[in-house]
């Protein structure tokens, strides 16, 4: 199987762009296929969504399955928190045997922020863990070290925060997760461009690369919502002023316009090797952030 | 300690509606500690179920009431044995094992569990519990700076936090210390951090195959001196 | 798994002992320092609980004649009482007084029937000799008092003055005592002992008191014009007033001398100096007293002794020379020595000599005298070197209190009783311990400093003018709040059942005052001389280890509510209604004791000593026994302690709890403290009461229709 289109682009100098899609809660998925329509030609990879936020949905893999038949270029979004060792190695044999061979790592939000909060929540690995246990499924062997008939190849990413608010530990874990094997980092979202400045001057030492997650906010009260209730969000008070200030409707406009004038000027000031868009339910606006920030992809 | 938590009153008595006669049992070791089953509360469940007998209830029951100094022991069961001739059932106030123990050494008696074993853990200030120790069998307590993160992080993750931890607090609950943000502060404390760097593996489950048995094995005469 | 555990179970089994009935309680030091052993901190709770009649009944158990003691007592039990390491001591004296006045002590009788032929007879009337009598008419034996003064007294009578002890109140004493068939001699001087037991006494108690003067030893001191304090002390109180000339001195520092110089105001003098050796810190007088004097206008001369007396031109002309206080002397006093060349002299119109006092016994007694002519006994048994002849009072010890004397005389009634029954003398093998230690500095700090409450006296001016008593009685709610001071020293709480003891660290947490710990062994103490007996432990602990150590407090509540129980069962009242009401605020203070008079029909209120004494299990129980609404009402501000209600609070929320899980409206369960919005109990109470009748008819109306719909 050929190499992947995204892990080639990993190696150029493009500006890289990517978003993600959150699959339906439900079977009909005609809207995320809408999407994934509108954005495959947009963005270099399309991430699709793990239960996001503990709330149970369509699988990520189903979702990458459509990406795929739909001729974009998924990432698969894999979690710790609801599946097992087993399940985890398993998935990824499926994944690869239908040439989805981009998988970012993640621990996974926690149970109790989710819709199914009396579920048992798994955790028998965690983001690093996975990572490792990846690479060790290259090599030929499962993690209990015994032979696989046939060799998978993935290209792997794995999350950031940097501005996290106690930025050494995260640091920490970051190395381990370039030790492990991570390739590319999509970091949780960013509003203040000097916490990513000072993050990038000390990640360029790593041979990876960097995409900026870049939320798009619909209003105020959104802000404050997933201020207060999305692990690892932290929206500065300034821009929620901003969205509130605007007139009702107008909210998301101006979202998008603040998503774009961040994405310009990182790409400006080369901040990061790339974007991470995350629309949040309004992926349809996607392409026109993209178009009022300037930012077109490589056409291959 | 093990923590546990009385069941709510109503649970309580729709347990022991078939039964006339009923023996609340409860334990002097961790039970009583924990405010769940010692004798204050045997005698307090003891008259909540008499006020709700006579304010309306259809029941008819009888009590009895008892407190062992630990349920969880077979010659401290012994103790209750013309007891249990007199009652249909007992509501034990014991932890999980008390109320196992009890069921193994009276086969022909009901047993009821009256709390909901929680945890292991100490109890931070008057009135207040919080979990400890997830006995897991297989303590890494040592790389961790003393502050376990299999117990205290929601996730058990173990090789540093999740990126939901913010104010050093859980993203499932605010009002909890990020275990991992606790193992950082102090593992720096100690000038350990590169404990902190060091990869860990998953966890090996087999430690603990459920259930678990312990056997001390007597050192054999002699093997000592070789 | 466990074959053959049952043979060993024996050697487990701890065999639960009951609740105890004994009390367990430490002897509190005012009890022990006081030479009566009186229940002092018993009855100030009582006091405290506005239970006056009951604590009459607790003084006069302990004290024949406590409203002697309750005017002239020198009271040693406040010099030892604990509150005075947080603020000032309890006035237990003047307490005392208020619970005779309050309680009707006048209108009680004593009885006593004769049991015994054996006629005792008892030479002295003074308190040892009353006391005697006293408790020898209780035990049942013929007794006679032989006095050799017209009225009966001894120093209560010729030394003591009337504005200290009114004379009614002694004259109550004394008829008390014909009552209960005592045979009294008046004006009969006893010489001969042989000649008693001649007339057929069995024993005789020899109780002639200390009326001797001491003499100064100078040159002068028979001059006319110089007068022993004693005799001078007689004279006024046996009616006569003699002529003082306007400018007197009165030479000592004991209470004798205070009460001459003070008597001497009275009667009119313009000035009087008292002359003192030493200085004021070293007066034997009760410094109380000296402060009094003081207001009153005495003059006090300290370091300063007199030398000589010189009668000149009908005036007394006095040396004195000035003193210095050297090295301390046997008495543990520093030793007045004098200042060489500092020789004076003042003009006096008379001089009373007040240094002291020795008993006088005739020889014919013939009865071994020891040290400062005092009778010598064995202090066990205060029998004398003579068979069946017993000695008590200041003949044996010397000038002393009013408490020690009645105390011997007590010793004295059981000791001869003991002979006359040919009993070995049941000595006193020691009950309870004494508690001893002082309270940490922590515990006091965590105590809320409460001023002590004076008895209110009269202006010196107006005290100066007559003869009437000086002090005033405490009106109701000063003497309760005066009361509540007390720390109940002793009775606090013990962990009685060490094996049920879960070492839970629960009272240690729970404890206002930070008493309990845990010692090097990993068991929790609880010192009984830091224990406030407040109950929070005891109604926390969830072992119920933990218990008061006075009976009648471990089963207060729940005796109530069985009492409340059956008397509500008989009047049939609906909806009954159970309030737990704070006793210390029910009555005397008033706060709640508005709530006392609205209880209406169908109102039961359980006193409880203290809210926080209140345990959830009580709540419960008061709605199984069929109350339709239970209340807990608290004293608030007027609290010994702080923050009591928290704990209230906590139980009623558990309680209410459970009342919603069964159906019932947990506002059927209220607390009511008064605060500033909400400062009328009865007001509130009406609207309790309105709200659970309402409750009440709609259930009872439920209920009709019910059996309609069958």
């Amino acid at each position: 199987m050929a190499n992947a289109l995204f892990e080639e682009k990993l190696h150029s100098d493009e500006f890289l762009v990517t978003t993600e899609i959150g699959p339906p809660k439900g079977v009909d998925v005609s809207e995320m296929i809408h999407h994934i329509d509108i954005l495959k030609d947009k963005v270099d990879a399309i991430n699709v969504t793990d239960h996001q936020s503990s709330v149970m949905r369509f699988p990520s893999l189903g979702g990458c399955l459509l990406v795929k038949e739909c001729g974009g270029e998924p990432i698969l979004q894999m979690t710790c928190r609801d599946r097992n060792r087993l399940a985890l190695q398993a998935d990824l044999l499926l994944a690869y045997s239908r040439s989805i061979v981009n998988v970012l790592c993640l621990t996974g939000d926690s149970i109790d922020v989710g819709d199914h909060k009396e579920a048992k929540p798994v955790f028998d690995s965690d983001s690093v863990q996975l990572l490792k246990m990846i690479r060790t499924l290259e090599s030929g062997k499962d993690v209990s070290g015994n032979d696989l008939k046939g060799v998978p190849k993935f290209c792997l990413g794995a999350s950031v925060h940097p501005e996290a608010d106690l930025i050494e530990p995260q640091l920490i874990k970051f190395e381990k997760k370039v030790a492990a094997g991570a390739q590319f980092f999509q970091t949780q979202g960013i509003f203040d461009l000097a916490s990513l400045r000072r993050f990038m001057q000390y990640a360029s030492q790593f041979d990876i690369k960097i995409l900026a997650g870049i939320i798009v906010l619909a209003s105020a009260r959104m802000a404050k919502y997933m201020n207060d209730n999305v692990p690892g969000i932290i929206v500065p008070e300034a821009i929620i002023d901003e969205l509130a200030s605007v007139e009702k409707g107008k909210g998301l406009q101006k979202g998008i316009e603040i998503a774009a004038k961040l994405i310009r000027t990182i790409k400006e000031e080369n901040l990061s090797h790339g974007i991470h868009i995350m629309a949040v339910g309004n992926e349809s606006v996607v392409p026109d952030i993209l178009e009022a920030a300037e930012v077109e992809v490589a056409r291959h | 300690m093990i923590v546990a938590e009385q069941k709510p009153l109503p649970e309580i008595r729709r347990m022991i509606s078939p039964y006339e006669r009923v023996l609340i049992l409860g334990c002097g070791t961790c039970m009583t500690v924990c405010d769940a089953g010692g004798e204050r509360e045997v005698s307090f469940l003891h008259n909540a179920l008499r006020v709700a007998q006579s304010k309306g209830g259809n029941e008819a029951h009888h009590f009895l009431e008892s407190t062992l100094k630990r349920q969880c022991e077979p010659e401290f069961l012994e103790m209750l044995v013309d007891k249990v001739g007199e009652v249909d059932v007992i509501l034990s106030l014991g932890c999980g094992i008390g109320v196992q123990a009890i069921a193994e050494r009276f086969p022909d008696t009901p047993v009821l569990p009256g709390v909901n074993t929680s945890f292991m853990g100490i109890s931070s200030e008057q009135g207040v519990w919080d979990e400890r120790c997830a006995a897991c069998g297989d303590c890494r307590l040592e790389d961790t700076a003393g502050i376990c993160p299999v117990t205290r992080c929601t996730k058990g993750i173990l090789n540093g936090p999740c990126a939901g931890t913010k104010n050093g607090k859980c993203e499932a609950n605010k009002d909890m210390d990020c275990a991992w943000v606790l193992i950082y502060k102090r593992l720096e404390r100690l000038g350990q951090l590169e404990k902190m760097r060091r990869y860990y593996p998953m966890r090996n489950f087999r430690a603990i195959p459920r259930p678990k048995r312990l056997v001390r094995t007597p050192v054999a005469l002699g093997e000592d001196d070789g | 798994m466990y074959p053959s555990v049952s043979g060993n179970i024996q050697k487990y089994v701890v065999h639960r002992i009951g609740m105890p009935s004994r009390d367990r309680s430490f002897v509190p030091p005012c009890q022990a320092t006081c030479p009566l052993h009186m229940d002092i901190r018993e009855y100030v709770d009582l006091v405290a609980q506005g239970r006056i009649m009951e604590a009459l009944q607790v003084i006069r158990g302990g004290n024949p004649f406590p409203s002697i003691c309750a005017y002239i007592c020198t009271h040693p039990c406040e010099e030892s009482c604990r509150r005075s390491q947080v603020d000032k001591p309890i006035a237990i004296r003047a307490l005392k007084r208020f619970a005779l006045e309050f309680g009707g002590d006048r209108m009680i009788q004593v009885e006593a029937r004769t049991a015994h032929s054996e006629k005792v007879a008892i030479v002295g009337s003074g308190p040892a000799g009353m006391a005697c009598a006293y408790y020898l008419r209780n035990f049942g034996y013929p007794v006679t008092i032989f006095e050799a003064h017209s009225e009966l007294g001894g120093m209560l009578r010729v030394g003591i003055p009337r504005y200290r002890l009114p004379r009614d109140v002694l004259d109550v004493e004394i008829q008390r005592l014909t009552r209960m068939g005592v045979e009294i001699r008046t004006n009969t001087r006893v010489v001969s002992l042989d000649l008693l037991f001649d007339m057929g006494y069995k024993a005789v108690f020899v109780t002639i008191g200390a009326h001797q003067s001491l003499r100064m030893g100078i040159e002068g001191e028979d001059s006319p014009g110089v007068i022993d304090g004693a005799t001078f002390l007689r004279e006024v109180n046996l009616g006569l007033k003699p002529s003082l000339g306007d400018n007197v001195a009165v030479v000592g520092g004991g209470n004798v001398a205070l009460d001459a110089a003070r008597t001497v105001l009275r009667l009119g003098a313009r000035k009087v100096t008292i002359l003192y050796r030493r200085s004021q810190a070293e007066m034997p007088a009760d410094p109380a007293e000296v402060e009094q004097a003081l207001e009153e206008g005495v003059h006090i001369q300290f370091l300063v002794m007199p030398t000589r007396i010189k009668r000149q031109d009908g005036k007394l002309n006095m040396t004195c020379i000035r003193m210095e206080l050297g090295e301390p002397d046997a008495s543990g006093r520093r030793r007045p020595v004098p200042v060489e060349g500092s020789e004076f002299n003042e003009e006096f119109d008379t001089l009373i000599s007040a240094i002291g006092q020795a008993p006088q016994t005739p020889g014919d007694f013939r009865v071994r005298i020891g040290r400062g002519s005092t009778i010598q006994v064995d202090p066990a048994t205060l029998s004398t070197n003579r068979r069946g002849v017993f000695a008590g009072g200041d003949a044996v010890t010397g000038p002393a209190t009013v408490v020690e004397a009645l105390a011997a005389g007590r010793l004295a009634a059981s000791r001869i009783d003991d002979y006359l029954q040919h009993r070995y003398p049941s000595l006193d093998k020691g009950g309870r311990e004494t508690l001893v230690g002082d309270l940490l500095p922590e515990t006091v700090e965590m105590i809320r400093k409460i001023g002590r409450i004076e008895a209110p006296l009269l202006p010196a001016e107006a005290r100066i003018k007559e003869f009437e008593p000086i002090e005033l009685v405490y009106d109701w709610e000063a003497a309760v709040n005066e009361a509540r001071r007390c720390l109940r020293c002793g009775m606090g709480a013990e962990i009685l059942f060490q094996d049920k003891c879960a070492t839970c660290l629960t009272c240690l947490r729970v404890c206002p005052y930070h008493v309990p710990y845990l010692d090097t062994m990993g068991t929790i103490q609880i010192p009984a001389d830091q224990c406030q007996a407040c109950g929070v432990c005891i109604a926390e602990c969830p072992a119920k280890a933990i218990v008061l150590r006075k009976p009648y407090d471990r089963r207060h509540v729940t005796e109530e509510l069985d009492h409340v129980l059956k008397s509500a069962s008989e009047s049939k009242v609906s909806p009954l209604i159970i309030g737990f009401c704070c006793q210390y605020g029910l009555f005397g203070t008033g706060t709640l004791a508005n709530l006392w008079r609205v209880a209406k029909a169908g109102i039961w209120i359980v006193p409880v000593l203290c809210i926080a004494k209140v345990e959830a299990d009580h709540l419960l129980r008061a709605f199984e026994i069929g109350a339709e609404g239970v209340f807990v009402a608290g004293c608030g501000e007027q609290c010994a302690r702080e923050n009591t209600v928290a704990w209230v609070h906590n139980r009623v929320q558990k309680a209410r709890k459970v009342l919603s899980e069964i159906g019932l409206e947990p506002n059927r369960l209220q607390t009511y403290v008064p605060s500033a919005t909400n400062a009328y109990p009865a007001e509130w109470l009406d609207g309790f009461v309105e709200q659970i009748g309402g409750l009440y008819l709609a259930s009872v109306i439920m209920k009709e229709v019910k059996v309609d719909s069958r």
